[in-house]
């Protein structure tokens, strides 16, 4: 269970994320979807106490994740796969995360076997291919055994057979009662993955439920806008009954309102449009591409 | 290369869990881990391979000079009052650049890759890691003194023996040197792992130790103010000159007292730690 309340982080005067309030149920696999930018990986720094909120709190399992008794086993991320020392071996890497929680060698082992990694236990990690490196990040965040799995883009740079072998294993993970959060930026990767969806969008949500509620919502009646200041004119559309789904930074696809709607809000707010067009259900299609 | 790219035979997600009763972070596991660390980098054993060469390489030389000291009739009679062990240990402060680096690549190795990250999601308390962190360099800085003693020891035998300088294993002078060499590195190990957990980046860390250790009390010693001299004195390289002669030299320049240099060097390791471990719980990893 992850909860979020208010969360908002700036860079200097970059705002990141932007108030995120939002719960990740246990015993699913919820998927994180936005563009590049958008404010995932911020967001999933945040929920491991590695980034300090500029305000708002995020709580996992009940509490920040910094206050655990033994966070490996609550929480097992992987952030960055490229983030590991290159001079160091697969094995050694996984060693010292194991050591500070008096894990098992031979868990070290087992999670090596599970994600495929034992030819290249012993080997420099500099060497690793993406894929490679993702079964790394896989492996280091299932060492401890954790209740909850963050994992950020993990299929990224994963052969056919490696994205299939994360799908079945998040939704054995999620079916075992986990808690399963991973993002990606492609709609058609997480449609096949997640149950349950939180679209980002320029650091604001825009979207929550469940895969296909997103998807119908997007497909009927969708409004595409573009905007520079797309994010201001999400915020400002929010409402009961609308969806935003933002597929780049300058681009949001509303449901549930009307392109007059849309116009009139960007016009009260000020806000330039490049293109405000209503879109038929065959939006559906390009969405999930 | 082609066994990392080849497609390993997939296993179906197994659970074997590790039992929960003890998996939790501990200092002891922490220490652990570090140990893990720094032993499995190839940069740790350069670090300290180079530290014992330039020791003893240096003590070589300063060794092999003893004779163009005693054919000057002015400094022969300094050569009286030298310590043997003063001639091993004259290549110390190059050995601190040496473990400087070392100290700060223990941190800035992690914030440069990354593995900070995976570091503090593991002890999300943070202080600990950089605790574990000062313990290992402290052995290590120990372990490469005492190797480096005991090389030195044995390549300046032959030429020391000749001016009857070889020090006496049974001579306290020799122990008080060896011991002020052993402090003021652990001294300038500790002080770079404190500047780079503040800084996060070797270039400008090792600079830093660079321009304090070496570099500050050269260029100022040229600057023949009083209070220029005061200030280069508190300098971590003239701070442990006392502690690294048997007394007989300590009356040439501005020198502090054995007492204070302890004091000084002391300072050196521990506020710029206690500085970083402050800020390292505020900023983001
Ligand atoms: N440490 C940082 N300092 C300054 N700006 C940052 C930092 N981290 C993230 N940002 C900015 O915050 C915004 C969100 O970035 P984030 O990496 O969270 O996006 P993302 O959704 O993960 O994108 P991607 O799909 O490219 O991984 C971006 O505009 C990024 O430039
Ligand atoms: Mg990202």
């Amino acid at each position: 269970m992850i909860e979020a309340h208010e969360l908002t982080k700036r860079y200097g005067d970059k705002t990141a994320v932007h108030t995120l309030s939002f719960t990740i149920a246990p015993g699913t696999v919820t998927g994180f979807l936005g563009p590049n930018g958008a404010g995932k990986s911020t967001t999933m720094r945040l929920i491991m106490g590695l980034d300090r909120p500029t305000s708002g709190t995020v709580l996992v399992n009940g509490k920040p994740y910094g206050q655990h008794r033994s966070p490996l086993r609550e929480v097992g991320a992987l952030l960055d796969a490229k983030a590991v020392h290159p001079g160091r071996s697969a094995r050694s890497h996984l060693r010292t995360m194991a050591a500070t929680h008096h894990i098992k060698a031979s868990r070290v082992s087992e999670v090596i076997e599970m994600t495929g990694l034992a030819g290249a236990a012993t080997k420099r990690v500099g060497g690793f291919s993406l894929g490679m490196s993702q079964r790394l990040g896989i492996a280091a965040a299932l060492l401890g055994d954790p209740r909850t799995l963050i994992l950020d883009e993990p299929v990224n740079g994963l052969d056919p057979e490696g994205v299939q072998w994360v799908r079945q294993l998040v939704r054995d993970l999620a079916a075992e009662g986990r808690t399963v959060f991973l993002s990606s930026h492609l709609m058609s990767e997480m449609s096949q993955t997640a149950d349950q969806l939180l679209v980002i969008g320029r650091g604001h949500i825009i979207a929550t439920g469940s895969v296909q509620q997103v998807i119908d919502s997007v497909a009927s009646g969708a409004v595409r806008v573009r905007s520079p200041r797309a994010d201001e004119l999400a915020a400002a559309l929010t409402a009961d009954g609308v969806t935003i789904t933002s597929p780049d930074a300058s681009m949001l696809e509303v449901s549930g309102t009307t392109a007059e709607h849309v116009g009139q809000v960007a016009f009260r707010n000020g806000l330039p449009l490049y293109e405000l067009s209503p879109r038929g259900a065959s939006s559906k299609r390009r969405t999930c591409s | 290369m082609s066994t990392l790219t080849d497609n390993p035979p997939m296993t179906a997600h197994a659970t074997n869990p590790p039992a929960a009763a003890q998996v939790h972070p501990t200092f002891p596991g922490i220490l652990r881990g570090e140990w893990i660390k720094v032993l499995s980098l190839r940069s740790t054993w350069w670090a300290l391979a180079s530290t014992a060469a330039v020791i003893t390489l240096v003590a070589l030389a300063s060794a092999m000079s003893l004779s163009a000291t005693t054919d000057d009739p002015a400094l022969a009679q300094g050569i009286e009052q030298m310590h043997g062990a003063e001639v091993i240990a004259g290549g110390f402060h190059f050995g601190m650049l040496t473990i400087a680096v070392l100290g700060a690549l223990l941190i800035t190795g992690e914030y440069a890759t990354g593995t900070i990250r995976s570091t503090f999601a593991a002890v999300p308390s943070r202080t600990p890691v950089l605790g574990a962190k000062a313990l290992v360099l402290i052995v290590l800085t120990a372990a490469v003194t005492l190797v480096s003693a005991t090389l030195s020891y044995l390549v300046t035998m032959l030429q020391l023996s000749q001016y009857d300088l070889v020090p006496a294993l049974d001579d306290p002078g020799t122990w008080r040197v060896l011991g002020g060499t052993l402090y003021s590195l652990i001294a300038a190990a500790l002080f770079s792992l404190g500047i780079a957990t503040l800084l996060r980046s070797t270039a400008a860390s090792v600079t830093v130790a660079l321009t304090v250790l070496l570099l500050l009390p050269g260029t100022l010693s040229f600057i023949r103010l009083d209070w220029v001299e005061t200030i280069v004195s508190y300098l971590p390289l003239p701070a442990s000159s006392a502690l690294l002669t048997t007394g007989a030299a300590e009356t040439q320049g501005v020198y502090l007292s054995t007492q204070a240099s302890l004091i000084v060097l002391a300072a050196y390791a521990v506020v710029p730690l206690a500085a970083a471990a402050i800020t390292l719980h505020r900023r983001d990893a």
